[in-house]
């Protein structure tokens, strides 16, 4: 081996410099959140908080708690996040299946017909009007079913399907087995890894989404955490969320210190962030997992 | 033929578990992808719910020529566009380069650290997003914190058309660039190691083969990722732009999404806003269309 010229070792100072860089300009705004939602009210006004507390306390969390809106919230997002995920992995296994079976009779129409939908659309506003007319405004259908299926991701379980060996299903159909058992008993159980991986994305993604919420639901009570957190950001003023969670009863903690609303919104985005962060270390590993799941090898 | 045809319905006789397997599906895209295509048709109708999207009134292209003479329309094509061309400008390549930096980390630990902090902006939801630049650019924020220690007046940033764009692009770099980076390394993990022996054995030094190795087998899916991008130009995220902007930063901020959110959803102006939608899925299609002809003629290289 070679010793590496001046350059080289120059860079490849440079290139950790700038990862370190990287990781600061990544890590600094969520640790600065979590220490602004567990500091004091006077710290947060004179812009002392970095990245770690200062006058520690959990009031903002024990404050937003009393927050009724923000436990529906949880509990909406559970029920659409846990139903579309559940709802799309059927789906699409259910029709992805049928795809693999030579001589299945509109097996050319169904492809055509999931082709056309990855590039035409009838967009926003036909959308929500078609919601409107079918009386699915404030459902929980409306967050569950229309992002089934997507063609694309049929396409993957395909792909996927095709390179379980075939021996496998043949000898149980020889054994008198239908095709739903098959699909079930066989197939399934063998695609663990790429139901994982769809049912990760499929979580996060549909824990993540705030804009059907915001269209297709009025009734605050079925509104997702993301919704709640947005007005908590967006809409709500200190005296709004005062008036939410009871009042001056909570509004104080440690001696001769109010608590900073700014406090109580960053605990909101860290009790809105839990769940992601909490499956994020076993997450990662399917990334790649994801994007290359239904390639086919060799 | 009778045979045949009876052959043809034993074999729909025996797949009978695969068309009810098939059903739900269908029905799904049918029902939340098909009918609203159908839809479109209330861009060309003065759209009466009782009556209907077949039984209203057909007026031709009444609202097209209406989005035309409408002042704002201007307006919000010329952000859609720039927002859109500034946006491939910096955060396409972002990823590449990052990859490309990730590929020359030696200590393999310190590499994957890294990576996987990168990859997590990608995880936090818009709404989060949002507000995190919302507490950061407030008078008592994190900029402004920074600004004041440099000796500066406070700026209201979202306030102020001059920063909406770069706050909008350089916060859409700091979700993206690290799990953007993914599908380059997935490239770069196909090359074969032995190029490199042999490129070293040359002496060629490190500049030499990320030119002659690694960046010719980052290509072919460059250019695809390219396509896409070029055709997505005009489908800008509007919705970290609803969650962001302002009246007052409507100047610079307000592109077609958010429009037809506005005028559509809050403004009721159905057919308007599903006329103006379809006029930019049209310009969108044509413009991947154009992307991916020219893509072939001069890279060989392309979608369909």
């Amino acid at each position: 081996m070679k010793r590496d010229s001046l350059g080289s070792r120059a860079f490849d100072a440079l290139n950790v410099v700038i990862m370190l860089l990287i990781m600061v300009v990544v890590l600094y705004p969520i640790l600065n959140i979590v220490a602004t939602s567990l500091s004091g009210a006077s710290y947060i006004s004179s812009g002392s908080v970095t990245i770690w507390p200062k006058g520690f306390n959990l009031e903002a969390y024990t404050t937003v708690f009393h927050d009724p809106y923000i436990f529906k919230g949880y509990l909406n997002s559970i029920i659409y996040a846990a139903g579309s995920t559940g709802i799309m992995l059927l789906f699409t296994a259910m029709m992805a299946y049928p795809l693999t079976i030579p001589g299945f009779a509109g097996k050319k129409f169904l492809t055509f017909f999931l082709m056309i939908t990855m590039f035409f659309g009838g967009g926003l506003i036909p959308t929500y009007l078609l919601m409107r007319s079918l009386n699915l405004l404030d459902t929980v259908w409306v967050m569950i079913l229309p992002g089934a299926i997507s063609a694309y991701n049929v396409f993957l379980f395909r792909t996927f399907f095709l390179n379980i060996p075939s021996e496998l299903k043949d000898s149980a159909y020889i054994d008198g087995a239908n095709d739903l058992v098959v699909l079930f008993r066989i197939i399934l159980p063998l695609s663990k890894a790429l139901f994982a991986t769809f049912a990760l994305f499929g979580l996060v993604g549909s824990w993540n989404s705030w804009f059907e919420a915001l269209i297709y639901l009025r009734d605050q009570d079925k509104y997702p955490l993301q919704m709640v957190l947005r007005n908590y950001l967006f809409t709500l003023d200190t005296t709004a969320i005062q008036g939410r969670v009871g009042g001056g009863a909570v509004a104080v903690n440690a001696p001769g210190e109010t608590l900073d609303p700014k406090a109580v919104r960053m605990s909101v985005i860290i009790i809105t962030m839990f769940p992601i962060m909490c499956i994020y270390p076993f997450f990662q590993k399917h990334f790649t997992k994801g994007l290359f799941v239904g390639s086919v090898k060799g | 033929m009778k045979t045949s045809n009876n052959r043809f319905i034993a074999r729909m006789i025996r797949h009978r578990y695969l068309y009810l397997m098939v059903l739900p599906g269908f029905l799904t895209l049918l029902i939340f992808h098909y009918f609203p295509m159908y839809g479109i048709l209330i861009a060309f109708k003065d759209f009466n719910a009782s009556k209907g999207i077949w039984g209203s009134e057909w007026v031709g292209f009444k609202y097209f020529l209406s989005f035309f003479n409408d002042p704002m329309a201007f307006r919000v094509l010329k952000n859609t566009l720039l927002l859109g061309l500034y946006t491939l400008f910096w955060s396409f390549p972002a990823p590449i380069i990052l990859a490309l930096l990730f590929n020359e980390l030696r200590n393999k630990r310190f590499k994957k650290i890294v990576q996987t902090v990168s990859y997590f902006p990608h995880f936090i939801s818009v709404v989060i997003v949002a507000g995190m630049l919302k507490e950061f650019t407030a008078r008592d924020g994190l900029f402004n914190h920074i600004v004041a220690f440099f000796g500066g007046e406070p700026v209201m940033f979202l306030l102020e058309s001059d920063f909406f764009r770069s706050i909008f692009i350089s916060s859409g770099i700091w979700q993206g660039v690290g799990f953007g980076t993914i599908i380059y390394l997935a490239a770069l993990s196909g090359i074969d190691p032995t190029l490199y022996d042999v490129a070293e054995v040359d002496g060629a030094g490190r500049w030499k083969k990320v030119v002659h190795i690694t960046w010719p087998s980052l290509k072919p899916t460059t250019i695809i990722l390219l396509i896409f991008a070029v055709g997505g130009v005009l489908g800008s995220d509007f919705q970290k732009i609803i969650l962001l902007y302002s009246p007052e930063t409507y100047e610079v901020a307000d592109v077609i999404g958010s429009y037809v959110y506005r005028q559509g959803i809050l403004g009721a102006q159905y057919e308007y806003t599903t006329a103006i939608g379809m006029f930019m899925s049209l310009i969108s299609f044509i413009v991947l269309y154009l992307t991916n002809w020219i893509s072939r003629k001069v890279s060989e290289t392309s979608l369909f």
